[in-house]
Parts: structure tokens; C-alpha cells; sequence
């Protein structure tokens, strides 16, 4: 499987209008019954539209709820989240699942696809659900994604990073104004992981904003500028990296004083 | 040293005369190893005493002397390359330094030191992610795998600030002097 993407495949993330304010977190807590970890304790961040921001920290550090929270998918306890226009804790349940059905696609270290649907069913869902049925746009995904050829199986014959692929395009069958990807290379070989990250690369080139939750800093650095570090549900560090090209000497020396004896 | 065993090593290719040795030196090892002109003519000599190459042709222009390499030669690099790089591990950690002087100091910004020391890591990852992906743009497959390796180091590098961050520090200072 070729993980090549043409460039400029994904024109859907508004690469316009760059540097403008896409999220606002203000003074976000939350508290989870019985002490569970994953607390967050006073964060507020704001995230700049076509930015890729990687948030990064130990396991149980937050970063996981963070990412939730600007998904809609939880509530903060305290504080408020704002994305795009609109203050998610102003819409109640139905309105929260609107929400994110039409402006967030989410990808998940294990993919979370319906077994019993082919690839193409499980891209086609949220589109379904928004009211738009036809298989064009999803076909189109699959097809940039490389995998068009497997759209009629079922997820349990995918290889992992294609399942990988199949929730990305099933992310971004209704153009959201936001990417969030929590550990999307967690399950997968390194290689896979890598392709994984490239696409990500590819969509953030094409104008998406992206936040990826990730404890590999390799991978991180490769493509996002912006790493935010998140410690026991503070959020430590935020660093934008210079992304200026650089002679190897001036990054890597396997020796530079020489002393020959 | 390795200059030395790079010299053979190129030297077992074809015979050649130091700018070309020192041209495919640093064209082998992608800029990562600035060599100047004199270390290689002094390493040629130390080579030519010890046997290990020898001039090919007159000993005319000093310049253009070709050497090759002597079976001797030949019998050390083969040595040199089925040995493990064993010994003490080599750091050059400025910031352990750093951190071991600020524990003593009274007022050592150790979390600040840290935090700075981590942003440099991670500036220092983007910088090498950007050259491993030139250089596998360019075909240099063996900077790539150098680069890799540095990734790897950096890694680490960056946990050992986390963990070092996750520590309490001031009460060691004591028990050190």
C-alpha cells in the first residue's frame, strides 16, 4: 500500500483566514468522581486556525481530557470551551452531538469502526446522519487515503493502518473545522504509524487544523510546530518550534573537533 | 579514532590523494564531520609510519601523491570493523553539569533550567525530523539512518528532563559535598 498522498487532495480545511482564533479554553477544570486520573486543573489555551499543535504529557496527565473537551464529547467541570462561534457549554445534549457530528472529526488509537459495515458504510455514517447519503465525497477519501480498493471490506480484514485510514476519512466526511487525533499511531507498526503521520502532515499543508494527542516526540515534532506539555492537569509548557531549514552540520555533528592522535 | 579508520576504509575503494580523501570523507558522513586538510595530510602520515597505507607512484607533488592501502592496512580496518564500539558511554551533557552546580547553588532555577532544556530538545527533534526528511528527498538514505539515530538519542534525552522534572530537588546538595 502506497501511503503517497497527492498534494493538495484535502481542500475542505480552510486554509484561508490563517492565525485567527479557531479554539478558547478559559480556566478549564475537571474533576472526576472517586479521584480517576485524567483531572484537569485551570488550563486555558487557545488554538489558532490552521495551526497542527501537538499536546504531550505522561499517561493519566489530562491530555486525553483536554482533547475530549474540545470535542464535545465531555463536559468541563468548570470553565468554558469555545470552538469556532459557539460556547459548548451553552448547547444541551442534542446540540453538543450536532456539534460534533458536523465540525469535529475524531480519530482514536483503536480506530473505534462498527464491525458489521464494510469501510465505505463506516465513512458514510456521520455523513448519513447529517443528511447527506451519497457515496461520492466518501469514495474520494478513500480513494486520497489510498485505499479505495478495500472499501467493501469489513474492518476485521483491514491491516491496522487502514483501518486507521478508513476513520480518518470517515473524520473528515463533513469537512470539520477541527482534526483531533488522541494517539492515533498508538496501535500501529511504526511504519504504519509514520504514514499515518504523513497524512496528517498532508492535511495540515492543505489548510486543517490539528490537535494531536501523543506521547511520542518524535513523531510530534515531525509535523506539528506547536507542542503543549500537560502535567498532572496543568498545562506546563506551550512551545512553538522553529520550522526554518537548517544545514546538518548546524543539527547533527558525528564529531567536530577532530583530535587525531 | 575513527578519522583514522574512515581514511582506510575510503582508501580500500581505490587509491587517493588527501583532497579527495578529505572531499569523500565529509561527502560520506552528509556535513556532519567537518575535517580541515591538515588533520587528513597528518593522518595520512601517521598511516604511511605505521604501514598501514603506502604511496603509490613517485613522491613528486606532495599534493597529488596517491596512497593505497597495505595488506597490514587492510588487516586493521577489517579488525576495527568486526569490533563492537564497546568503553564508556560518551555524553556531553552540559546541562548535567548545570543541573549538579544548581542544586548547590541556593536559589537554583532547577524547573526553569529544565523546562529550557526541554524546549531546546524538542526545537532540536523538529530541526532533525526536517533534515531526515531531506535527506531521504535527496536519497541520502545513510544521513537519514544517522539522523534517525540522533532522533532517537534526543529522545531520550527529553524523557530524562521529564523525569528529572517529576523529582524533588535541594535535599541532595548536603550529601554530595
Amino acid at each position: 500500500m502506497d501511503g503517497r498522498i497527492v498534494v493538495g487532495a484535502f481542500r475542505d480545511g480552510g486554509g484561508e483566514n490563517r492565525m485567527s482564533e479557531l479554539v478558547r479554553l478559559t480556566d478549564v477544570t475537571k474533576v472526576y468522581q472517586g479521584g480517576i486520573t485524567g483531572a484537569l486543573n485551570g488550563v486555558s489555551m487557545t488554538v489558532e486556525k490552521g495551526e497542527f499543535t501537538a499536546i504531550m504529557g505522561p499517561s493519566g496527565s489530562g491530555k486525553s481530557t483536554l482533547l475530549n473537551l474540545v470535542a464535545g464529547v465531555d463536559r468541563p467541570t468548570s470553565g468554558t470551551v469555545v470552538v469556532g462561534d459557539t460556547d459548548l457549554g451553552k448547547l444541551g445534549e442534542t446540540g453538543l452531538a450536532k456539534f460534533r457530528r458536523d465540525h469535529i472529526g475524531f480519530i482514536f488509537q483503536f480506530f473505534y469502526l462498527l464491525p458489521n459495515l464494510t469501510a465505505l458504510e463506516n465513512v458514510l455514517i456521520p455523513a448519513q446522519l447529517k443528511g447527506n447519503p451519497g457515496p461520492g465525497r466518501a469514495r474520494d477519501l478513500l480513494d486520497q487515503l489510498g485505499i479505495i480498493e478495500v472499501a467493501n471490506r469489513y474492518p476485521a480484514r483491514l491491516s491496522g493502518g487502514q483501518q486507521q485510514r478508513v476513520a480518518i476519512a470517515r473524520a473528515l466526511i463533513n469537512k470539520p473545522m477541527l482534526l483531533l487525533a488522541d494517539e492515533p499511531t498508538g496501535a500501529l507498526d511504526t511504519a504504519s504509524g509514520e504514514q499515518v503521520m504523513e497524512l496528517l502532515g498532508e492535511l495540515h499543508r492543505d489548510g486543517h487544523t490539528i490537535l494531536l494527542v501523543t506521547h511520542d516526540a518524535k513523531l510530534a515534532t515531525r509535523h506539528a510546530a506547536r507542542v503543549i506539555s500537560v502535567v498532572d492537569g496543568k498545562m506546563v509548557d506551550d512551545v512553538r518550534l522553529e520550522s526554518s531549514e537548517r544545514a546538518a552540520s548546524d543539527v547533527i555533528r558525528v564529531r567536530s573537533d577532530e583530535a587525531s592522535r | 579514532m575513527s578519522l583514522k579508520y574512515g581514511v582506510l576504509g575510503l582508501l580500500k575503494a581505490e587509491p587517493l590523494h588527501g583532497y579527495e580523501v578529505k572531499n569523500r570523507f565529509e561527502a560520506m558522513l552528509g556535513g556532519t564531520w567537518d575535517v580541515n586538510i591538515g588533520q587528513i595530510y597528518t593522518t595520512l602520515q601517521r598511516l604511511e609510519r605505521d604501514g598501514l597505507i603506502r604511496p603509490l607512484g613517485g613522491r613528486g607533488d606532495r599534493r597529488k601523491l596517491l596512497y593505497e592501502l597495505s595488506p597490514e592496512g587492510q588487516k586493521a580496518l577489517d579488525e576495527w570493523l568486526a569490533q563492537p564500539d564497546a568503553g564508556p558511554q560518551q555524553l556531553h551533557e552540559e546541562i548535567y553539569v548545570k543541573l549538579l552546580l544548581a542544586t548547590r547553588i541556593a536559589n537554583g532555577d532547577l524547573k526553569g533550567m529544565l523546562a529550557r532544556q526541554k524546549r531546546a530538545y524538542l526545537q532540536r527533534l523538529r530541526d532533525l525530523n526536517r533534515l531526515e526528511e531531506r535527506a531521504r528527498r535527496d536519497g541520502r538514505i545513510d544521513l537519514a539512518r544517522l539522523v534517525r539515530g540522533a532522533l532517537l538519542h534526543t529522545e531520550a534525552d527529553l524523557k530524562w528532563m521529564d523525569e528529572l522534572s517529576s523529582e524533588r530537588f535541594g535535599t541532595e546538595a548536603a550529601k554530595t559535598e
